[in-house]
């Protein structure tokens, strides 16, 4: 299937569509929630909790004995809550700084979580097969009722964001400010952190346990390039976020062998890419333009006081002197000169240049510029 | 126990070393999750390596593997670098990406070849001694053994020979780098032999459990000790007793030896985290709890200073007055009076000579915003802490 057949049978197709809705969905909701993460700097919060909630699939199957895949992620809630409520406890109660608190969690979980699987796969009972394709997550097993589930979700949390957007908004850049304002910063923040356990929790099933982490992130980062307003940095990381699932799932759909979740995250990498070099503000690209254009514009005012340090020796300033007495010089190149020229500070004269009027009365200023910033 | 069973533990234990060594410095440098982030993305390196060499115990899938190790590093440096993101944000977004291009990797090639994701992150440590390394015809162990016993000899070398430098550069950076050690040198010397042990011990115990290794050993010694040296022995005992017993564990559960240690660790974690002597959460509660008790006992001993009034030193006064409940108040009271601080008569309360000269100092101290002060004397007057 080539990526136009894709789009053609998107419509039509009951799998596709399904699988792409929820790839999609899931997408604009990690890239909504991952926003706060980002800014919260909780950015491996994400991964931790996507791999404190494998023991929490394994015990509800445990404990079920279903597969029913509702039944099997209210376990992962479950169990990414108690995760992200003990690294909490673990940054607040004891020396141990949030990096190994998160790296512990993370490892702890995750192989009490194998081991639970193992111990499930030696069960008699043979209808645990299919557990593991949380680890990696297998868009293709994605149902109706999924994507309902996913609906559900993005719509409640939409609703609570919108609702508490003046929190959010205040705690995540003045938290004691929100504080002395009389919100109870807690409550907001364990809202915050619950929702983003969820949106993980969400994505497991179709992307997995290891990769789910970069489903918060990458949007995010993206989203955090283009713009310094909270509100536009949300609807673009949605935004990107929804475009990453629908990209990952036709470009996985389309050749044989790639896998949906690792594919999506190197579609939401590659809007990372795009965004960390040409934002217009941040980019790298325009950074550099920057830096090179600032660099010429000081090679041009060094090169003309070099100029008037010359001229002002003379009585006349418009005396001519030679090109080659600027060649010991640093800042300066034919571009320069040329340059110089246009701007009508200098005249060219065969082999010399002299300094125009106006020239010296820049050069001049730029001194005094130059000596005022020194004050 | 026969000689598999011998010789998987010893693996295991080798590992238990291995790890915690690179891990301790990880830890206290802050750098946990660059060792997530590292096991993670050494996949393409080692799918690489499987599909030049065909094998998944040559020398250099291990060298790529490592070399990625590296790259992770030096890239999320790159990223936080340019401003654009934060550190985590930055760890956060390299390795899934290098880690999926290694998942796509393996799954194009599928048909032709035998490497299993699942196996990279919880390793297969009950099939290491099948795969024996044998020398011009004579059985010498299992190949994991050797590699992991070399990286081990190395890691114990270099912690030997640069221990100082370590120690220095981990606690005053700027130190180290004023008298001449090269902090970038020794940041990426300890980044490689991560990688390298990752690499080594991955197909014994997994990528996860590397971490789990890595980590939970040393943040539990970390709770116990601040001592660097006692720091490192203890995590190798906890390291080393966590894989006998998950080992074990494992054994009877008949379930992964991988996830089986990690529990182990997990357990051993959670215990001292909730008992340790001066750290643990119920200690450092009980602190709390206790120091809360005697800030209010200094307030209401500040209180019966300053007032002379009958009226403002009467028992049933003081709990609507400093707006304490019954329970709080009565135990300051009973605080008080064990520590020879008061004297009630006739419901009046009144201080001794003795809370008179301890309100006194602890007046000094506040008014001098020497705060910190006042713990220690609370030993030379306190008979009962709070």
């Amino acid at each position: 299937m080539t990526i136009q057949e894709y789009f053609s049978l998107v419509f039509s197709d009951y799998t596709l569509r399904t699988i792409t809705l929820g790839t999609t969905i899931l997408g604009a909701v990690t890239g909504m929630l991952g926003s706060f993460a980002v800014l919260r700097k909780q950015s491996l919060l994400g991964d931790a909790i996507s791999h404190a909630a494998l023991p929490g699939i394994a015990i509800a199957f445990l404990i079920t004995g279903a597969k029913d895949s509702n039944t099997l992620l209210l376990g992962a809630l479950v169990s990414g809550l108690i995760g992200t409520f003990w690294i909490r406890g673990i940054i607040t109660k004891t020396h141990l700084k949030s990096d190994t608190a998160l790296g512990l969690i993370l490892s702890l979980f995750f192989g009490f979580g194998m081991l639970l699987l193992t111990f499930i796969q030696k069960q008699p009972n043979a209808n645990q097969a299919g557990l593991d394709k949380y680890l990696f997550g297998q868009a293709a097993t994605l149902v109706e009722s999924d994507v309902w589930m996913m609906v559900i979700v993005t719509g409640i949390c939409l609703f609570v964001l919108l609702l508490f957007w003046k929190e959010f908004k205040i705690l995540l850049f003045d938290k004691d400010y929100a504080k002395t304002l009389g919100f109870n910063t807690k409550t907001i923040d364990i809202l915050i952190t619950s929702f983003i356990v969820l949106a993980i929790v969400l994505g497991l099933q179709t992307v997995g346990v290891v990769l789910m982490s970069a489903m918060l992130l990458a949007p995010a980062a993206a989203a955090r390039q283009w713009t310094n307003s909270l509100a536009t940095m949300v609807f673009l990381a949605a935004i990107f976020g929804a475009f990453s699932g629908v990209f990952g799932t036709a470009i996985s759909a389309s050749q044989n062998n790639l896998s949906t979740g690792p594919v999506i995250v190197l579609v939401a990498a590659v809007f990372v890419f795009i965004s960390f070099v040409f934002s217009p503000s941040r980019g790298l690209l325009f950074k550099q333009i920057r830096f090179i254009k600032n660099r010429r514009d000081l090679q041009l005012h060094k090169t003309l006081s070099f100029m008037y340090d010359i001229a002002i020796t003379h009585d006349n300033i418009s005396h001519p002197h030679e090109i080659k007495i600027l060649n010991n010089f640093q800042g300066y190149t034919k571009g320069t000169l040329k340059k110089l020229v246009e701007k009508n500070y200098v005249t060219l004269d065969g082999s010399t240049w002299s300094l125009t009027n106006e020239g010296f009365e820049s050069a001049l200023n730029l001194y005094n510029q130059l000596t005022k910033n020194d004050e | 126990m026969n000689s598999a069973q011998l010789e998987i533990q010893l693996i295991a234990s080798l590992v238990a070393v291995a790890c915690a060594i690179p891990g301790t410095f990880l830890v206290l440098r802050k750098m946990a999750m660059i060792s997530d982030a590292i096991s993670h993305s050494i996949l393409p390196g080692i799918v690489v390596g499987f599909f030049i060499t065909q094998d998944l115990n040559s020398p250099l899938l291990i060298v790529l593997a490592a070399l990625t190790g590296v790259i992770t590093v030096v890239l999320v440096e790159y990223i936080q670098k340019t401003g654009l993101v934060k550190e985590d944000t930055a760890i956060g977004l390299v390795f899934p990406v290098l880690f999926s291009i290694g998942v796509l990797m393996i799954a194009k090639r599928a048909n032709d070849i035998h490497l299993d994701i699942d196996a990279v992150l919880v390793g297969e440590l009950a099939l290491a001694p099948f795969d024996r390394l044998i020398i011009s015809g004579v059985d010498v162990g299992p190949k994991s053994l050797w590699i992991i016993g070399s990286i081990l000899i190395i890691t114990i070398i270099l912690l030997i020979a640069f221990f100082k430098e370590l120690k220095l550069s981990t606690f005053d950076k700027g130190l180290a780098a004023s008298l001449g050690f090269s902090p970038v040198i020794i940041h990426y010397g300890l980044m490689t032999v991560s990688s390298v042990t990752t690499v080594g011990a991955f197909d014994a115990v997994g990528a996860i459990l590397v971490v789990a290794l890595m980590i939970a050993p040393s943040a539990t010694a970390y709770l116990l000790t601040t001592d660097l040296k006692k720091m490192l022995l203890l995590s190798i005992i906890f390291g080393v007793f966590s894989a006998i017993s998950g080992y074990w564990f494992a054994h009877w559960l008949d379930a992964s030896i991988a996830g089986s240690i990690t529990t182990m660790l997990g357990f051993l974690f959670l215990m001292v985290y909730l008992f340790a002597p001066s750290k643990g959460v119920i200690a450092v509660l009980y602190r709390e709890k206790q120091q809360r008790t005697e800030v209010s006992l200094l307030t209401f001993l500040l209180h019966l200073k300053n007032h002379d009034e009958v009226q403002e030193r009467h028992v049933n006064h003081l709990n609507e007055h400093i707006n304490w409940q019954k329970v709080r108040s009565k135990t300051v009271l009973d605080l008080a009076l064990k520590n020879n601080m008061i004297i009630i008569d006739n419901h009046i309360v009144s201080l001794t000579s003795k809370g008179d000269e301890f309100t006194t100092q602890a007046i000094d101290y506040i008014i001098t915003n020497e705060d910190a002060q006042i713990e220690d004397m609370k030993d030379d007057f306190f008979l009962f802490r709070g």
